[in-house]
């Protein structure tokens, strides 16, 4: 028996939905999606969850995940409903559900919160920096360092838990039964989905914009392999060095279009950004350029301005680190590959 | 009698007649007979070519009666009578053969046989012109007046619309104010116009009209008399007040009064007295003792010296050429039981509703409790899948649509539910639907074999549905009001429509000849039908008949003077002996008993006679002849054919 929460379209409001109650549930939306199966059908269903206010099936839901935004649906729908926010705004809601610590959500929510995250953290780098009094050595090596223990601790004490919920409300909760052998039978999908996102080709006319995508993911995770593993500011080595130069170009190169598409709002789904999406991929590209620029000023020798650069890239990834890694859009590379081998799951 | 010259066209009809019957061996069959001038055949015995071929055979030959064998005479009977009229023939000599549909088209496996019976047809029709008369059209005088029965939005309307050209108008009103339904609604949808406003705008036209008289609280008991002369008895029951009131004196009477009786213009929501008044602002201005309701207690006369029981009942008789029936629909109301109707006290119908939403203001309360949760069920009573009303009441998705939102605007907390089998909010009404989607209201949906299903547990009423939008989820919703959706059905009180002899359809309410193309004539002739009468219609389309119905009532009466058609059944007074069959069997009450030369014996009213034939058969004496159907052609035409 399901009793119906006609509130929960407001708190949906918060999350970016816009107009979703205008629904008259025609089914063109699902009609014009190309990723929509008869067994997935999709995006009214979650429409329709959403503008009925049943949580319990919206959290036990992998749809929302399963969409890859490709607009399609929005621009097909009479009642202008964008039911392609409405997903959108449902994997935010349901990265806020995951979180155990809740930040996710508040911040989500409120501008104000996020803000006054980005200050104090801005704040501790600069209470640190004093305190090694500006020496640009001990920071790069304290600064790597922090790289190393942000990814453990962030993985272990946040991560790690959010994907065990996420499995909690979406295969355990609904009492789905898989066997342990689907559990390693299935794992392929986890890993191939995480590091091509090859679903996303299944929308019309996407070919360009995964490949963006594809590049970028390729060139982050290789930025962060250099930076953290090899060491990529203080190596010596030549190859390391043009590697470095050659990823963190990439991410942003990539990363400035995405927020010029951003700006544009030329296609659907660059029309309606929340803050959220702003600082994901702003922050991508200041993290990418101010590596650049470290490492370009290191091999030209301008280690004085280097200091307030390097400064500049360590309140980047701090935050990176420890807001949007954690509480923001980042998750959505665990979240979506493995929805994609939790579906595979209960298939 | 003088010898006919009979001149028959053959018809090819392309092929459609030809490819199947020897239209020439038809030709040769008849060609030969006595009274048979000149045979042809054509290809289109309707083009114009041919019509004037016929035209010059008729007036060079002195034909003095034509027979067509061609398609139905439901298609061409009118273009060939036309034909003769051209040709100075009288038209009514003319005969009509169907050798398309009830021989070619029937017959196309049988060639020879559709030939044959195709030549018996013709000979059928030859036989029936030798005896085919030259007839008169019946003229009969008509009055250009019209009286409009129901003085709703859909009377009112008419009533102005006929006002308008100069023809006298009676608006005869049952209850004691005028207005109808409209002035039980306040806010109306796709209007900032409320029903009182558009009451009060119409009787205020009404009043400056000459031509119109207005007679409320006032009741049609007799009908007399057919097409351009009705004689209407009027019983017109005092209002026992006189109209020369002191309004403050008035007011105090209805405060004394100590009689309480359900309001039924608050659909029993609330009580009245018996002297009342609906709301402030209605008309007539002056109000009304309810003297069925009355103790006659006599505490309203000691302080208004206007209040007069001494007022009688009045009869007064009119005469009118035609009459416009807009007497409206009652809401139907729940059978005991229905969806919780009468066993829970939280569950209401939609006007009800829509009484109460007016009435209250700050909080939305029912019997003394803060309402949050409404929960509408649509279509109670209409579209029933069990029952009579098969029919969609067509006005209640938007009326209902159009009171959850006027109710969320005036209480912004609460919550509105709506079970709902698909929504039929046509037209710009749509707008609303749109609306009420954006302002939050949520929408549940089943199909007639799913309906959603009402218990009461306790205090709690709970409405229950396998939601088709959700995968046929149960979905429950603990409503602290359910409304009742409930369509329109026709008038309890069906007194005035008998006396007319008005036809119902299968939906009970009254019928129209035809839905399309006459859609505000009766077959009673001079009667038309407007507004809800007819069937459900929200308040444009109950003007838009109201107006369709007054042009065509004018229309009727407008020359004074009515012709009709002269096929219409006669009497032989020497062999009528009076048993009534024939009146039994007339389905539009044109024969009526009376007197000749002493004599008690049936008579015809010519206006009224459509010339069916019905009365005929049932004539035991013989003494009924149906004219150009007469006994002498139709044994005739039987003699042709076998």
């Amino acid at each position: 028996m399901a009793k119906i929460n006609p509130s929960f379209g407001k708190e949906l409001n918060k999350y970016g939905a816009i107009n979703s109650n205008a629904c008259y549930n025609c089914g063109n939306c699902t009609a014009v999606c190309s990723l929509s199966t008869e067994e997935v059908s999709f995006p009214r269903e979650m429409v329709r969850l959403s503008t009925l206010g049943l949580e319990d099936d919206i959290q036990s839901s992998l749809k929302p995940w399963e969409c890859y935004y490709c607009g399609e649906c929005s621009t097909h729908c009479p009642q202008e409903a964008n039911p392609s926010e409405l997903m959108m705004s449902l994997r935010r809601y349901l990265t806020a559900k995951y979180d155990w610590t809740g930040l996710s959500g508040l911040m989500y929510k409120s501008l104000p919160l996020s803000i006054a995250a980005f200050v104090l953290t801005l704040v501790g780098v600069l209470i640190f920096a004093f305190s090694v009094d500006f020496v640009l050595e001990k920071m790069v090596h304290i600064g790597h360092l922090f790289e190393m223990i942000a990814i453990g601790t962030v993985g272990l004490v946040i991560l790690l838990p959010n994907v065990a919920r996420m499995w909690w409300f979406t295969i355990l909760k609904p009492g789905t039964k898989v066997s342990f052998k689907k559990y390693l039978s299935s794992m392929g999908d986890l890993f191939v989905h995480m590091f091509t996102q090859k679903r996303a080709l299944g929308c019309d006319d996407n070919q360009l914009r995964w490949f963006e995508h594809f590049l970028m993911v390729i060139g982050y995770l290789s930025l962060l392999f250099t930076t953290v593993f090899l060491n990529w500011f203080s190596s010596e080595y030549l190859i390391v060095t043009i590697f470095g130069y050659v990823v963190s170009a990439i991410v942003f190169v990539v990363t400035f279009d995405f927020v010029l598409s951003r700006i544009k709002k030329k296609k659907e789904i660059s029309k309606h950004s929340q803050p959220s999406d702003w600082f994901f991929v702003i922050w991508l590209f200041l993290m990418g350029l101010s590596a650049f620029m470290v490492r370009l000023f290191i091999d030209l020798d301008l280690l004085e301005t280097n200091k307030w650069l390097y400064l500049v890239h360590l309140t980047v990834l701090v935050q990176w680190a420890l807001i949007i890694v954690p509480f923001g859009k980042w998750t959505h590379f665990l979240y979506r590959s493995f929805a994609m081998y939790f579906a595979k799951l209960k298939a | 009698m003088k010898k006919k010259k009979i001149g028959v066209y053959i018809c090819h009809c392309g092929g459609n007649i030809s490819d199947y019957v020897d239209v020439e061996k038809v030709r040769q069959a008849v060609e030969g007979e006595d009274i048979v001038f000149l045979a042809k055949t054509t290809m289109f015995a309707c083009s114009d070519a041919n019509q004037r071929e016929m035209v010059n055979d008729i007036e060079a030959n002195g034909l003095t009666s034509v027979v067509v064998a061609s398609c139905s005479p439901k298609l061409h009977l009118l273009t060939f009578r036309n034909v003769t009229q051209r040709a100075n023939l009288n038209k009514y000599t003319y005969v009509h053969a169907n050798i398309r549909e009830q021989a070619s088209w029937a017959h196309s496996d049988n060639k020879i046989g559709a030939t044959e019976k195709a030549i018996h047809l013709v000979k059928a029709a030859i036989a029936k012109a030798n005896y085919a008369e030259a007839l008169e059209t019946n003229k009969v005088k008509a009055l250009k007046s019209v009286a409009v029965i129901g003085a709703g939005v859909a009377g009112m309307k008419a009533a102005i619309s006929l006002s308008n050209k100069e023809c006298e108008v009676v608006l005869i009103e049952k209850e004691p104010f005028v207005g109808g339904r409209v002035s039980q609604w306040d806010s109306l949808s796709t209007t900032t116009e409320t029903g009182k406003e558009i009451v009060n705008r119409l009787y205020n036209d009404l009043i400056t009209r000459e031509n119109i008289t207005i007679c409320t609280n006032s009741e049609v008991i007799s009908n007399k008399g057919s097409v351009g002369n009705f004689t209407l008895k009027i019983k017109k029951t005092p209002r026992y007040i006189s109209t020369s009131f002191h309004p403050e004196d008035l007011k105090k009477a209805i405060e004394v009064c100590p009689v309480e009786v359900p309001d039924e213009f608050n659909f029993r929501l609330t009580p009245r007295k018996a002297i009342y008044k609906n709301y402030p602002g209605e008309y007539p201005q002056t109000p009304v003792i309810d003297l069925k309701n009355c103790t006659r207690c006599g505490a309203c006369e000691k302080v208004c010296p206007a209040v007069n029981f001494s007022e009688e009942e009045d009869i007064i008789e009119i005469s009118v050429g035609s009459v416009l029936m807009a007497t409206g629909f009652d809401p139907y109301t729940p059978a005991y039981g229905e969806f919780g109707y009468a066993t829970s006290e939280n569950v209401i119908t939609l006007p009800q509703f829509k009484r109460l939403i007016d009435e209250q203001s700050d909080t939305l309360v029912y019997k003394g409790k803060a309402i949050q949760n409404i929960a509408y069920i649509y279509c109670v009573g209409s579209r029933q899948a069990k029952g009579d009303n098969t029919y969609c009441s067509r006005n209640c998705c938007t009326s209902t649509i159009h009171a959850a939102l006027t109710a969320k605007n005036k209480f912004p907390d609460i919550n509105n539910f709506h079970f709902n089998r698909g929504l039929r909010t046509y037209g710009k009404q749509e707008i609303l639907y749109a609306d009420s989607l954006r302002s939050g209201d949520i929408y549940l949906q089943s199909y007639e074999d799913g309906l959603p299903t009402v218990t009461i547990e306790g205090k709690k009423t709970i409405v229950k549905i396998n939601d088709i939008l959700t995968n046929g989820k149960e979905i429950e919703v603990e409503a602290d009001l359910v409304v009742l959706v409930t369509g329109m059905v026709p008038r309890a009180d069906n007194k005035v429509g008998t006396l007319f002899k008005l036809p119902k359809g299968r939906d009970k309410f009254y019928n129209e000849i035809h839905m399309k193309l006459r859609p505000v004539e009766t077959v009673i002739d001079g009667v038309t039908i407007a507004g809800a009468c007819q069937g459900p219609k929200n308040i444009a389309e109950s003007v838009n008949s109201a107006l369709s119905a007054a042009t065509k009532s004018y229309s009727i009466i407008s020359k004074g003077e009515l012709e009709s058609e002269p096929l219409v059944a006669t009497i032989d007074p020497d062999r009528c002996t009076w048993c009534g069959a024939c009146e039994a069997a007339c389905p539009f009450d044109a024969i009526m008993k009376s007197e000749k030369e002493g004599k008690i014996i049936a008579a015809i009213n010519n206006a009224v006679c459509k010339g069916c034939g019905m009365c005929a058969p049932v004539c035991e004496p013989d003494a009924i002849n149906v004219t150009a159907c007469s006994s002498t052609e139709i044994m005739s035409m039987i003699d042709a054919l076998v």
